[in-house]
C-alpha cells in the first residue's frame, strides 16, 4: 500500500474523518433539512387540501347562491305573474265597478234632467197660463164698456139654463 | 167639561135660526148695477134656491156676469169665475 502512495493511518484517518463527518452531517443537516422538508411539503399538502375544501366550499356556495337565485327568480316570477293577474283581476273589477256607477250616475242624471224638465215645463206653463189670464182680464176690463159688461151680464142671466150658454 | 143643556139649546137653535135666514136671504155681486127686469128674471130663473130676499151688491172684479151666493151655495156666472174654470182646465191639459 506504501507502493501506492497510500498510507494506513491517514487512510484510517480520512476514513474515521469521514465516517464522523458522515455521522454529523447525517444527524445535523440532512435529517432536519429533511423534517424541513417533509414539514414543508405536509404543509403545501395541507395548504392544497386546504384550498380544494375552499374552493369546493366556494363552489357549492356559488352553486347553493345560484340555486338560490334560481328559486327567487321563480318565485319572483310567480309572484309576479300572480300579482299581475290579481292587477288585472283589479282592473277588470274596478272597470266593471265603474261602469255600474257610470251607468247609474247616468240613470240619476237622466232622471234628474227628466224632473227638470217637468218642473221647467210646469213652471213655464203656469206663467203661460197665468199671463195669458191676466191678458185676457185687463183686456176684458179695459175693453168693456158699461153698457157691454150690462148686455153681457143679461144675456148671461136670459140665457141660464141650469148651465152658462154664451153663444 | 159638562155644557149646561139649555145653553146648548139657545146656541143651537141660534145657529139653527142664522143658517136659516141666511138660506133665505141670497148675495148677488155684479160688476154694474141691475136693473128691475134682470133682477126679476133672476128671481124666476133661481126660484129653486128659495130665497126670500136679495141683496145687490157691485164689484168690479167680476167683469161681467153676476156671482149668487145662497147660504153655503155659490153659483158663479162671471166672466172672472169663466176665466179661473178655463185656468183650470189648462192646468188639467198636459
Amino acid at each position: 500500500m506504501e507502493n501506492l502512495g497510500i498510507e494506513g493511518k491517514l487512510l484510517l484517518a480520512q476514513i474515521i474523518n469521514f465516517v464522523l463527518f458522515f455521522i454529523l452531517v447525517k444527524q445535523f443537516i440532512v435529517k432536519p433539512f429533511t423534517a424541513f422538508l417533509n414539514q414543508e411539503r405536509k404543509n403545501e399538502e395541507e395548504k392544497n387540501r386546504m384550498l380544494e375544501k375552499l374552493k369546493k366550499s366556494e363552489e357549492a356556495g356559488m352553486e347553493a347562491e345560484k340555486k338560490m337565485k334560481e328559486k327567487m327568480k321563480k318565485e319572483f316570477d310567480t309572484l309576479f305573474v300572480q300579482a299581475k293577474k290579481e292587477a288585472q283581476d283589479m282592473r277588470a273589477d274596478l272597470m266593471k265597478q265603474a261602469e255600474a256607477d257610470a251607468l247609474e250616475i247616468k240613470a240619476k242624471n237622466s232622471k234628474l234632467m227628466e224632473e227638470e224638465k217637468n218642473l221647467l215645463y210646469r213652471e213655464v206653463k203656469d206663467k203661460i197660463i197665468k199671463t195669458s189670464l191676466m191678458i185676457v182680464e185687463s183686456t176684458l176690463k179695459e175693453s168693456l164698456d158699461e153698457s157691454a159688461r150690462k148686455k153681457i151680464t143679461g144675456t148671461i142671466i136670459k140665457n141660464y139654463e141650469g148651465k152658462v150658454n154664451f153663444n | 167639561m159638562k155644557i149646561n143643556p139649555k145653553l146648548k139649546k139657545d146656541l143651537k137653535s141660534f145657529l139653527l135660526n142664522n143658517i136659516q135666514k141666511e138660506q133665505n136671504r141670497a148675495l148677488v155681486i155684479s160688476a154694474d148695477c141691475l136693473n128691475l127686469d134682470q133682477k126679476k128674471i133672476l128671481q124666476q130663473k133661481f126660484s129653486d134656491l128659495d130665497w126670500k130676499e136679495a141683496i145687490y151688491e157691485t164689484d168690479k172684479s167680476v167683469i161681467a156676469g153676476i156671482i149668487i151666493k145662497v147660504g153655503s151655495k155659490i153659483i158663479d156666472l162671471s166672466l172672472t169665475g169663466l176665466l179661473s174654470k178655463l185656468s183650470n182646465t189648462l192646468y188639467e191639459i198636459d
